[in-house]
């Protein structure tokens, strides 16, 4: 079965993916934080016969502690887990679907994280489908919920709804004109907030940003997913018309040919020299400087990454090793 | 545990990174963690952990009279622990401490009224509406029976209201 990630969607371009994010906990138990090994375990395993109940055929269970580090890291890559998630061991497990678009974590901050993952812009098809999900588990699961503050979660930022959308974007126009920073300032004052999706820190890796909701108490899913999306189609625009600007220009163009000429014919990349390159690259491909399909890119951005080298390929657990490889992956790819 | 990088101040800041396909980890306080530059990828807006952290932290001015400490049945967290960690331990440390969680809440969110959907498995009946919530209901009734000019119903909607914040006070 194809990955989610491999399917062209909506507003491609620009919009590599669309995630919603609900948090649940049930009201039994207390939350993870108080709970020992054996609680998560029968929290766990409460939630898996609910899943498979409903439908057994296309999830996997998966223990974090049946998995190496390097296999835990190259999930949470491929965001199907949480960075702090990778770390955990005992107690902790998750759900995937057979083509990685749905993944349920158990007992992360929350017994329950479920995220629907979906390619290019498609926020309310990937609502509809954790909501019924979430309605399976409801039906059979007595969830902590408050009429007043909603879903009662560990941290309380995310009372309310518990859900967060998110849609990632690459904007390389919009940051190579200085725009990025501006434009943040403008998301937050609308409930918004906009971080690197690559390479956590100062400097986001392929100027790939991820932009979601803030505020989930009092607004409700449908309007959050509204406001959420209306501010995307506003920055995709900007970003397409920069972008159209920046093309133009025989400098940048010029950029765009030699970092394609670099991919096809490295011997060694780093990380972070492919995702500045292949940045530059979707470029040139978003806005036909080069007839590259966009999704050929956005699957090398997701493989490229270093966990996920390592896990897809033998003998490529050091750095140097999987440069090596990550080079000869790449120009096989774009030959 | 102390900051790994001035050594002096509490940890406040846990950040775990994902560098070059392995997990780092790293504790520091907060002047420390916003002078390396961990705070958000964008400076200065948005909400990040530690202001938040920070936020709760000021609340927990020690307000228990006689020296008990209030603990939740369930999980048994005192306001203190959650404060300090800045984790609501389970569904039932959300009522037994839901007047002092309100203000922090109110500070993240803006908002303390959830819209949206529900869950089917909290029966309505379990709900305790507070007093606030009472007169803002009383209030809009008294302001319909205003409108319809039933002036007697209203009367008496205004002599609950004054009773219920009588009370309050």
């Amino acid at each position: 079965m194809n990955k989610w990630y491999i399917e062209k969607g909506d507003q491609g371009d620009v919009v590599l993916s669309t995630r919603i994010r609900l948090a649940r906990n049930l009201d039994e138990y207390p939350f993870p934080c108080r709970l020992d090994v054996d609680g998560k375990n029968k929290v766990n395993a409460l939630i898996k016969s609910v899943l498979f109940e409903n439908d057994a055929n296309s999830f996997s269970y998966i223990e974090m502690k049946d998995l190496t580090r390097q296999q835990a890291v190259s999930l949470a890559e491929r965001h199907l887990i949480s960075p702090e998630f990778a770390a955990k061991k005992d107690g902790s497990a998750f759900v995937l679907s057979a083509d990685e678009g749905v993944s349920i974590m158990l007992c992360e901050e929350d017994h329950i994280r479920l995220q629907v993952m979906k390619a290019g812009l498609a926020l309310e098809e990937a609502y509809d489908i954790a909501d019924k999900l979430d309605s399976v588990i409801d039906s059979k699961l007595k969830y902590a919920f408050d009429e007043r503050i909603g879903y009662l979660t560990q941290c309380p930022t995310n009372l309310g709804t518990a859900m967060r959308a998110s849609v990632m974007l690459h904007l390389p126009a919009l940051t190579r004109c200085g725009q990025i920073s501006r434009l943040a300032n403008t998301v937050s004052k609308l409930g918004l907030t906009i971080r690197g999706a690559f390479g956590e820190g100062s400097h986001p890796g392929g100027d790939i940003y991820q932009i979601s909701n803030q505020i989930t108490l009092g607004i409700t899913e449908e309007t959050a997913i509204a406001n959420l999306k209306s501010i995307v189609l506003q920055l995709v625009a900007q970003e397409r018309a920069a972008a159209a600007e920046t093309v133009k220009n025989p400098v940048e163009e010029d950029k765009i040919y030699r970092a394609l000429g670099v991919l096809q014919n490295a011997r060694l990349l780093s990380t972070d020299e492919f995702m500045e390159l292949i940045s530059t690259v979707r470029l040139g491909a978003a806005r036909g400087v080069l007839d590259i399909n966009i999704e050929k890119i956005n699957e090398l951005i997701v493989n490229m990454q270093p966990a996920t080298v390592s896990v897809m390929h033998a003998g490529a657990d050091t750095p140097s090793q999987r440069d090596a490889v990550r080079a000869t992956a790449v120009r096989e790819a774009l030959a | 545990m102390l900051c790994q990088n001035c050594g002096k101040n509490e940890a406040t800041t846990h950040i775990k990174q994902i560098i070059n396909g392995d997990m780092a980890e790293s504790h520091l306080c907060s002047d420390c963690a916003s002078h390396l530059g961990y705070k958000d990828v964008f400076s200065g807006f948005g909400l990040n952990l530690s202001e938040f952290f920070g936020g709760l932290l000021g609340d927990m001015t020690p307000s228990i009279p006689g020296g008990k400490t209030l603990r939740c049945a369930k999980c048994g967290s005192s306001f203190n622990d959650i404060a300090r960690e800045g984790k609501v331990g389970c569904a039932e440390c959300y009522r037994t401490f839901f007047d002092k969680l309100l203000p922090s809440i109110q500070r993240i969110h803006g908002k303390i009224k959830h819209s949206g959907k529900s869950s089917t498995g909290a029966p309505e009946s379990v709900k305790v509406e507070s007093t606030e919530e009472k007169i803002e209901k009383l209030k809009a009734a008294m302001n319909e029976a205003v409108q319809k000019q039933e002036f007697e119903e209203a009367a008496k909607i205004r002599d609950e209201i004054k009773a219920l914040e009588g009370g309050e006070n």
